[in-house]
């Protein structure tokens, strides 16, 4: 090795251990944290190995028998979990794909209001329905759509779209869309929340200059709205990546009922029925395992794309 | 890319970590025993008995739900049972039956004192309960009285673990005054057609059809000719069930048995289940079904209901409660349903009265966890006891009911409340409250006095019966609707119980042919019921190899081995 490089080195160690010292308060005070990670997000980790056992639950662990990818073959031939796995896929792409873009527009919408009581009564109803759980949501969703007073198919109906009620609920291939509708309805408005801060702080004297010039508002949106809240929708949209590993399962199971369950079972409430639901712990492990891959995946690959069009990554 | 590069690192992170979290373990299995802080008060007084009254608390899961519980049982009888036994339950009650909340706590190793499961078998396997035998044998007197020796014998686990891990909290010798399923139609159907004699599915049809022709809509709104409550679990004990319950079997879960050779087989594997549900197709095809039966949640099933528009349903009784207590409620008398053996054709029998014998399976157990199994065990044992069972029926003596010449009576005002105040067990904590924790007398079961356990005698029903449900059941020259139906003395008592209440070992091939075969048969038979007339053949034998390429028979072969072997353990 070069002298000079190995000074380098020793320069460099010494220079890690000089700001520790100097950052020791720092340090101390982030290690709770990552203790905290550690134990929540990295431990449970260690159950895994339960995927490669026949796991029988109050048995030490040196007692379980080990039976190696059993598991993991049994699940790829179930043609079951292919479907899961394509419920998962479509529902977390349209999840992103809508529900990061309508906040943003509905945004930009609601900004360019001029009736201000309007503004705030609107951005109020709509930021109302985060608040409401899933379960009082499927409950509501399932009475608009109802064929008995619903009051979709009396709308449609009256319009003359329909010569008689529609059966949205036990039809598989709608149940993608009112997932990702309901979703929309009960995020939008709490989403939007943070584009509407952005905007606000844009400066006045931009649209000023832009109307001086004789921009329309549809090019005041474009040239200046738009670029002005681009940081904080590259933001948004880092973290909602990150949210892609949690597709989550409560929308699925309150909205499905038994004649949609080929489009609505994600692997998560598969891993619920047969995994825990039977019991099997090894067998619902090695789905998690496999949702986490799935996961781990779309991560990727959202980011391998953002980053070819913004140059910035989230890893 | 970096892409692989980085996965590569995150795998390398990963495997170093679960490295390091292999040492830790060692230590963290040891502190997940931790009992239950209440109990641990209690560890001193082991043989603490209800002489000394040492107040403890109970932590009990159950798999039912209860809307009448309250908290720290502070009820009239919640508080006489503190007083007697000086137990508080502490219970939480489930809305799936324990489907996930016990795998869960198995996973966990973390248990509550008491466990009312359906079906013991992941807890079983987990060591999670304790063998009751050696506990009723030496402290529960009135257990044993109740179940008898051979109600005991059938409680042991199997043939080679005669432990008893679930003690029953079925009724015995029960012979239900409601009949437990059948047709469900509106007496103001029945009346306007001139009674018409109903014991066919054919039958109902007309009768239905006849009356939509004549009253297309019931207070402004189109009439429902027939609707079911298939929520969930609820599609098997209505819908799914109608397969067997209209063919003169009567209920074994999802497998009908031979009665003879004890063979199982997935009941809508008979072929002449088909017909059934062919019926349903027609039904629905001829516009008699409700749109929205298989979409609908449990609480539309029974706003439905109970605004008087739907003609009829078909199920059993508990999915009635609530719906015909509203109607009562808002003087809908019309509107309420009466009951009747309705079957594919004459041939067959409703065997809805059939007798399982002793009910076992599903009940309550001990955890290994309860600190005190034998102050646990004498609590289960007070709620058998002879004293205990009359209040829990007929509630306190001078509150609830009076004696009057040595006889039981229930002041008028009492009845009233008993027949319109929905929270009325709530309010006095009587009823199915108490008496899920442990095995109960059925109805029609007499006291030492010769005075009935329950209140479900005869002459109270029909005290109870509103007007128009006697000119019905008059007209139909009966004095209850349990008389329309075959009684269980017409059927021999079934060898095996009831196939449900068997427990399936757990991770075991036949455990997830059967969710397999559940999963296909929710999923196929609702679509062939949709379907076009002309197209349901095809559906059902799309379903009918779907479940053989599931592997049923296999299923079925290991179900059968499960029967016989019960039979064999419940024979000696």
């Amino acid at each position: 090795m070069d002298v000079v490089e190995k000074r380098e080195k020793i320069k460099k160690s010494r220079l890690f251990w000089k700001t520790l010292k100097s950052q020791k308060m720092l340090y101390a005070m982030s290690l709770p944290f990552v203790v905290w990670v550690f134990v929540f997000n990295y431990l449970p980790v260690w159950g895994w190995t339960m995927a490669f056992q026949n796991y029988i639950p109050g048995n030490p662990f040196w007692q379980q028998e080990w039976i190696g990818f059993h598991h993991f073959i049994q699940l790829f031939q179930d043609e079951r979990f292919f479907l899961a796995l394509r419920n998962t896929l479509a529902m977390s792409f349209l999840g992103l794909l809508f529900g990061f873009t309508i906040p943003i527009v509905f945004a930009i919408l609601l900004n360019e209001v001029r009736h201000s009581l309007f503004k705030r009564i609107t951005q109020t109803v709509t930021y109302l329905p985060h608040f409401v759980s899933w379960v009082v949501v499927a409950g509501i969703v399932t009475k608009v759509l109802s064929t008995d007073g619903g009051i979709i198919n009396d709308l449609l109906v009256g319009l003359g779209v329909l010569d008689q009620p529609y059966q949205f609920m036990a039809e598989g291939k709608w149940f993608w869309a009112i997932v990702t509708i309901s979703d929309i309805w009960k995020e939008m408005g709490w989403n939007a929340i943070i584009f509407l801060a952005a905007i606000a702080g844009l400066d006045p004297q931009l649209y000023e200059a832009a109307k001086v010039d004789g921009a329309s508002r549809f090019r005041q949106i474009w040239h200046i709205t738009l670029p002005g809240i681009r940081p904080t929708i590259l933001v948004v949209l880092i973290l909602n990546i990150g949210h892609l590993i949690q597709i989550g399962f409560e929308k699925q199971m309150l909205l499905s009922n038994s004649l949609v369950i080929e489009y609505a079972e994600v692997l998560e409430l598969y891993a619920l029925n047969y995994g825990i639901g039977l019991g099997q712990f090894s067998y619902g492990t090695a789905i998690g395992i496999f949702n986490s891959v799935v996961s781990i995946f779309l991560l990727l690959l959202a980011n391998g794309i953002f980053r070819r069009y913004s140059n910035q990554s989230v890893m | 890319m970096g892409i692989w590069k980085r996965s590569l690192q995150l795998i390398f992170i990963l495997l170093f970590l679960s490295w390091l979290a292999a040492c830790q373990n060692s230590e963290e299995s040891d502190g997940s025993a931790e009992g239950d802080q209440t109990n641990e008060e209690n560890t001193e007084e082991k043989n603490s008995s209800f002489n000394e009254l040492e107040p403890v608390t109970l932590t009990v899961f159950d798999s039912d739900t209860n809307p009448d519980w309250v908290e720290d049982m502070d009820t009239p009888v919640g508080r006489k049972i503190k007083e007697d036994t000086g137990v508080t339950l502490e219970a939480e009650f489930d809305i799936e039956g324990g489907e996930t909340k016990i795998p869960l706590m198995t996973a966990s190793g973390d248990y509550p004192d008491l466990i009312v499961s359906k079906g013991a078998s992941q807890l079983v396997d987990a060591n999670a309960l304790i063998d009751l035998a050696p506990l009723i044998e030496e402290h529960a007197p009135n257990i044993k009285e109740m179940l008898g020796e051979d109600g005991i014998n059938r409680l042991k686990w199997s043939e080679d673990d005669p432990s008893i891990y679930v003690l029953t909290t079925s009724p015995v010798d029960n012979q239900a005054l409601t009949p437990g399923y059948g047709a469900w139609i509106q007496h103001a159907v029945v009346k306007e057609l001139g009674y018409p004699e109903i014991t066919t599915l054919d039958d109902l049809k007309n009768v239905l059809k006849e009356y939509k022709e004549l009253h297309p809509e019931i207070d402004g709104q189109p009439t429902i000719p027939l609707t079911m409550n298939t929520d969930s679990w609820r599609i098997q004990s209505s819908f799914l069930n109608s397969g067997f319950m209209m063919t003169g079997a009567s209920d074994d879960g999802e497998y009908y048995i031979d009665p003879t050779s004890y063979e199982a087989t997935l009941h809508y594997r008979r072929p002449v289940e088909k017909e059934v549900f062919k019926w349903w197709n027609e039904m629905n095809a001829e516009g008699l079904l409700d749109s929205e039966m298989f979409v609908q949640k449990s609480d539309q099933f029974d706003s439905k209901l109970s605004s008087g528009r739907v003609l009829a349903t078909i199920g059993p009784d508990y999915l009635m409660n609530s719906a015909q207590e509203a109607l009562r409620e808002s003087g809908m008398e019309e509107r309420m349903y009466g009951v009747y053996p309705v079957t594919l054709s004459e041939d067959y029998k409703s065997h809805t009265y059939q007798s399982n014998g002793l009910q076992v399976g599903w009940g309550i157990s001990i955890t290994e966890d309860c600190e005190d199994p034998v102050r646990a065990i004498k609590f289960l044992d007070y709620l058998a006891s002879e004293e205990t069972q009359i209040m829990l029926n007929w509630g306190i003596e001078g509150e609830h009911h009076e004696i009057v010449d040595g006889e039981r009576v229930i002041p008028e005002e009492e009845w009233e409340k008993r027949n319109s105040d929905q929270d009325y067990l709530k309010k006095t904590g009587m009823g199915y409250n108490f008496a899920r924790f442990a095995p109960r007398y059925g109805d029609g079961v007499l006291d030492s006095t010769g005075q009935p356990f329950t209140i479900n005698t005869r002459e109270l029903a029909m005290e109870n019966q509103t007007d128009v449900e006697k000119e019905v059941l008059e007209a139909y020259g009966v004095e209850l609707w349990q008389d329309l139906f075959p009684l269980s003395d017409e059927f021999p008592v079934k060898p095996w119980g009831a196939a449900y209440n068997i427990s399936i070992p757990a991770n075991s091939e036949l455990q997830t042919i059967n969710q397999r075969a559940l999963d296909i048969t929710k999923q196929l038979v609702p679509k062939a019921i949709l379907e076009k007339p002309d197209q349901f053949d095809a559906v059902w034998d799309e379903y009918m190899q779907a479940l053989e390429s599931a592997n049923i028979e296999k299923a079925e072969e290991e179900y059968t081995k499960l029967i016989q072997e019960k039979v064999e353990l419940w024979s000696n």
